[in-house]
């Protein structure tokens, strides 16, 4: 096809430049960033071994951050995943009219509006005084219910999480319906000519003919999960008192608050690896399943 | 293919170096400051446009970042080529570790070539580092509690004159019904101030001067324990979670009457005076930090540290740079501050009495008889001991730690920062 063996190569470099330089390189630069202890406004730097990764196993902080990203991760894979699949299903099963393409539009419309103003948005759904949630409760309670919603430690980080699901859960559907309308008429004709239920027809020919996209997507929502940060950063900051810090807003305020870039580039190590062995992790696992 | 290229870089080098060669008397100075609204960022964009008229071999290009990103992209900035040549900082430690760092221009030449008799000594006092002087202040700052003087009358109390009497005021506004005082603290820098404000009173003053220096302060004085206690006194009168709101919000409920008084800044009497509902307009007063007679600090000291402005210590311009900022913190700007804007500058009489509101008119005057002033608890501190402090009082307010508790762990901070020095 082409003349010279090498013009593919030249049409892949481009791009491949381009990745090294904004992508890789920066990966790299970061890994030997972490060694030293350095701030962005002083030209100095000093070598300090693997001090700030002592440091950070030390910090209760980040013990607080990777239990919150752990959550986060549970809760979504649970709902996001979980939930949009038995969306996704009842959607496209013959229980549903014409009305699906209305449902389908309704759930996916928070995930098209800016995580920015969601935030806001949730930032004042929670709020204590002027709140909906707050006033929607005490329609139901006697008295006026007035609930801190992001400032009570024990719900905060549960609110976000909430909030995360409310937006995501229509996007991860969308996902699965798209693989499920590829799946070929006849293996539901030959499952309903077997006499096989709804039900039936879900479990063995809907969710093993899209495997492929709940691997996707699970590996989607993980790999969020870790690299959360706007979520957290437009309702609660990290607070109230570092409660609801993640890894990514962690290494935030390490950065640009404590001045300490030697210290956020270690974090970012650390968020790298637990990133990158989960999808590795879950892509190998889920490749046993298909021999 | 390749020589073209060649060729059409070299062009475009020449090109390049020509036009710097031939503006070389065109000066530009980069200008950064943290007023992204109305009315503070038509008055800079005004102040900037007559100095240019003034000025015509001058171009000023002025960036604007808000308050909060600005702390975060300041410190970006002046790492790099790009540093503002003129930019906004607060004095203290916020702008000491830029100073540190070698990034800010010592003034103290031009200041002693007569520029401070120009300006109220005690307001350049905070622009000082180790002896000299690095910035010019923009506007004069101190924290007051702000008051609904009709409520005060209608249950029957009146400003207090020290913490105990206070605490029976606030006993009785609670019991008339009423949010004694109103409190925001989702950024617990609203915090910081009542604990600057009370470690004043309670701690002498050069053993609180000392525990700043991050290298040296440990917070073993006795007086910081006693006014974390004198400050969880005043948690059961907040609001209820006031850790969830945000200050402007809690500010609300000043302005509507459900609350009888905040903890607030000078500078937002103006704000007071253009948002707040007439009835309250006409209903207010102020009072300072009700004084802790048991303290061994200073009974006369007043949080509040203006802010202002420096210069890149790599500026390409200092001179022209040193001349904008004298115009920016002069006499001219400041009376048009003060009118378009209500705050008062640094500069020795630049308003005088009935110019501008007397509310503004008043509180300022509080700020210029004040000996000492005390700089803000959270731009004072490192920023690691700041931040464990600031999760620390959150907790108090809230009422899952206790004073000792708290100190412990600040203590335990500033010994991890002492051994960075």
């Amino acid at each position: 096809m082409f003349k010279n063996k090498y013009t593919p190569y030249l049409f892949i470099l481009p791009a491949l430049i381009l990745i090294l330089i904004f992508v890789y390189i920066p990966i790299v630069q970061n890994f030997y960033f972490s060694f030293f202890r350095m701030n962005s406004y002083s030209p100095g730097q000093t070598f300090i071994g693997l001090d700030n990764y002592k440091d950070i196993f030390q910090n209760d902080i980040f013990y607080t951050a990777i239990v919150n990203n752990v959550w986060y991760a549970v809760i979504s894979l649970i709902v996001q995943v979980g939930l949009g699949l038995v969306l996704a299903i009842t959607l496209e099963s013959k229980l549903l009219g014409k009305e699906r393409k209305f449902f389908r539009t309704i759930y996916f419309i928070p995930s098209v509006i800016a995580i920015a103003a969601v935030g806001l948005m949730f930032y004042y759904i929670y709020n204590p005084n002027l709140g909906l949630l707050n006033a929607v409760i005490s329609m139901f309670t006697e008295g006026n219910f007035r609930y801190a919603w992001l400032g009570d430690p024990n719900t905060a980080i549960f609110a976000v999480i909430a909030m995360s699901q409310w937006q995501f859960t229509g996007y991860i559907m969308i996902l699965l319906i798209v693989a499920i309308q590829k799946i070929p008429q006849e293996l539901y004709e030959v499952a309903e000519i077997d006499g096989a239920s709804s039900f039936q027809k879900a479990i063995y020919v809907t969710i093993p003919q899209i495997k492929e996209m709940i691997l996707v997507t699970s590996v989607i929502t993980v790999i969020g999960a870790f690299k959360l940060f706007t979520e957290i950063f437009v309702t609660t900051r990290g607070g109230p008192y570092d409660t609801t810090q993640v890894l990514g807003t962690f290494m935030y305020k390490t950065a640009f608050f404590y001045d300490k870039m030697g210290y956020a580039a270690a974090i970012a190590v650390i968020i790298f690896f637990i990133t990158f062995t989960t999808s590795v992790f879950q892509i190998k696992f889920a490749n046993k399943g298909e021999d | 293919m390749s020589k073209k290229l060649l060729v059409l870089s070299v062009v475009m080098l020449m090109v390049l170096s020509l036009s710097i060669t031939v503006g070389a008397q065109e000066v530009t100075l980069k200008f950064l400051h943290r007023w992204t609204q109305e009315p503070d960022s038509t008055f800079f964009e005004e102040v900037v446009a007559n100095y240019e008229e003034q000025n015509p071999n001058v171009n000023i290009d002025m960036q604007v970042v808000s308050n909060d990103p600005f702390k975060e992209k300041i410190k970006i900035m002046l790492g790099t080529e790009n540093a503002p040549d003129v930019f906004f900082t607060w004095p203290g430690e916020f702008t000491n570790r830029f100073i540190r760092a070698g990034q800010v221009m010592d003034l103290t030449p031009y200041m002693e070539d007569g520029w401070s008799d120009t300006l109220i000594d005690s307001v350049v006092e905070p622009f000082k580092y180790e002896g000299k002087i690095y910035g010019a202040p923009y506007r004069l700052d101190a924290k007051v509690f702000v008051y609904n003087t009709k409520i005060f009358e209608e249950v029957g109390v009146e400003e207090p004159a020290n913490f105990d009497e206070f605490l029976t005021v606030l006993e009785k506004i609670k019991n008339a019904g009423y949010t004694p005082i109103a409190f925001g603290n989702m950024f617990p820098w609203a915090v910081s101030h009542y604990i600057g404000q009370l470690n004043a009173y309670c701690v002498p003053s050069d053993v609180y001067q000392e525990d700043l220096n991050p290298a040296e302060g440990d917070f073993a004085h006795p007086g910081y324990k006693l006014a974390l206690e004198k400050y969880s006194q005043l948690t059961p009168y907040f609001n209820p979670s006031a850790n969830a709101i945000r200050h402007d919000e809690a500010r609300s409920t000043l302005f509507n009457g459900e609350a009888a008084m905040m903890y607030l800044e000078i500078i937002e009497i103006p704000t007071i005076e253009s948002e707040a509902p007439e009835e309250f307009r006409n209903n207010y007063d102020v009072f300072v930090m009700p004084e802790i007679p048991e303290g061994e600090g200073d009974p006369n000291a007043l949080l509040g540290y203006p802010e202002g402005f420096v210069i890149s210590a790599n500026t390409d311009h200092p001179e022209e740079a040193v001349k904008f900022l004298k115009y920016l913190t002069g006499k001219e700007v400041g009376q048009k501050e003060a009118q378009d804007l209500g705050f008062v500058n640094g500069v020795k009489n630049v308003v005088s009495e009935g110019e501008i509101k007397d509310s503004i008119y008043n509180t300022t005057q509080l700020v210029l008889e004040t000996d000492r002033l005390v700089n803000w608890f959270d731009s004072s501190l490192h920023a690691e001991i700041w931040s464990v402090a600031g999760s620390e009082l959150q907790k108090i307010t809230d009422g899952v730690a206790t004073p000792e508790e708290a100190l412990e762990r600040i203590r335990a901070a500033a010994e991890d920062v002492r051994a960075q020095f």
